[in-house]
């Protein structure tokens, strides 16, 4: 049992970083942010037993997660955030030169997947970790050649989108 | 933009959330026996939540079923036939009910997160809409509440009355429930009738999970 507890430890300590940006592609505020990320947690831990060989880790885990964080975020749903969602860890000192520039394309692009719809938003962060499509069809339920159009479109928009804006 | 540049700055936030150390003030990774603790907490929530609601409708239902049968067995005789009957009636639709709720927490408990999204968003939403399903068989039973206080006394007794009075009152509820029954569905949730007939909280949920439905089959359809 502790190895198990210390095994499943580890590898959300590998992961933890995925659970942090799906929580916040998900969630409006601190509270909230840290509540699913727990809550992601106490599912994967739930689930160690179901986990099935014939999968890889990553595709059981963001099953997981994105379904937790979904079913949370239908049950939370509140208005926009009024603050970007990245304020409390883009606050680093950075000697760059260009990272003003850097910082507001970040806050951009989780401003237009949180406008995205929650399946799309799913879609767009597994594109952006660089799944494969044949992974990502896996995770969703859909299949490839509807995973390609789908983020074809949305990386289109999210294209305009930032031509709106001048950095 | 290209494609590059949007994985780049990604990479350049996941770069940060590491750099920015965030991470390792999260105790929520590490705090794995905290894990039954908020168990018990998640079960006044989501999904526990919803069988919760149904088990306490079940012990409801049941112990209404349960009265029903006695007055029922207290009634056992032939002049009480008509309120018999609709007793009997009232406990079939109920005994439905409570078989349809039964249903919906083996479902529920049989939701599993590892599978993939499209297949867990979409039995959560239909199974948050089957609260309809069972609205609309309890609907069903209401001309049966009209007619337990027939009897041959009354019928023969003051023929008018019953022709013109009971069975037009029980005729007009039957109309109603078989109306309500076929038109109680999510594709009329944004009708007037339907928000009146519903709570505004139950029918904020229910709109939500019917949007959502509808998002799901979006979503599955091929994009042309």
């Amino acid at each position: 049992m502790q190895t198990d507890q210390e095994e499943f430890l580890r590898l959300i300590e590998e992961n933890k970083r995925i659970i942090f940006k799906i929580c916040n592609s998900y969630c409006y505020n601190k509270n909230d942010h840290d509540d699913l990320a727990q809550e992601i947690v106490c599912q994967l831990w739930k689930s160690c037993g179901k986990f099935d060989t014939e999968y890889k880790f990553s595709t059981w885990m963001y099953r997981i997660a994105l379904n937790t964080a979904i079913s949370f975020y239908r049950k939370e749903k509140k208005s926009a955030p009024t603050v970007p969602l990245t304020e409390h860890l883009l606050h680093v000192e950075d000697n760059d030169g260009g990272t003003g520039i850097l910082e507001a394309k970040i806050n951009s692009l989780h401003q237009f997947i949180n406008e995205l719809k929650a399946l799309d938003r799913a879609l767009m962060i597994l594109y952006l970790e660089e799944k494969n499509y044949s992974e990502i069809a896996e995770i969703l339920g859909i299949t490839e050649t509807n995973v390609a159009t789908k983020i074809s479109r949305i990386k289109e928009k999210l294209k305009q989108k930032f031509l709106t804006i001048n950095y | 933009m290209e494609d590059m540049e949007l994985k780049n700055i990604w990479k350049e936030y996941d770069r940060r959330i590491e750099e920015s150390k965030i991470l390792n003030m999260q105790s929520w990774a590490l705090n794995i026996k905290t894990y039954e603790y908020l168990q018990t907490q998640k079960a006044k929530s989501g999904l526990n939540a919803l069988s919760g609601f149904k088990k306490w409708m079940i012990f409801a239902g049941i112990l209404f079923i349960a009265f029903l049968v006695l007055l029922i067995i207290k009634s056992l005789k032939f002049q009480n036939i008509y309120f018999i009957g609709s007793l009997s009636s009232i406990v079939i639709f109920n005994i439905l009910a409570i078989i349809f709720y039964l249903r919906h927490i083996v479902l529920i408990h049989e939701i599993d997160n590892t599978e993939s999204l499209v297949e867990v968003q979409e039995k959560i939403v239909k199974l948050q809409t089957s609260t309809l399903r069972i609205t609309k068989i309890l609907f069903l039973q209401t001309p049966f509440y009209s007619t337990f206080f027939w009897s041959r006394a009354m019928i023969t007794g003051n023929p008018t009355a019953f022709f013109f009075i009971a069975v037009p009152v029980t005729l007009f509820f039957a109309a109603l429930s078989i109306w309500l029954y076929r038109n109680i569905n999510y594709h009329n949730a944004g009708k007037r009738w339907f928000r009146i007939l519903f709570s505004s909280k139950e029918w904020t949920s229910i709109i939500k999970a019917v949007n959502f439905l509808k998002e799901i089959e979006e979503f599955k359809k091929e994009a042309v």
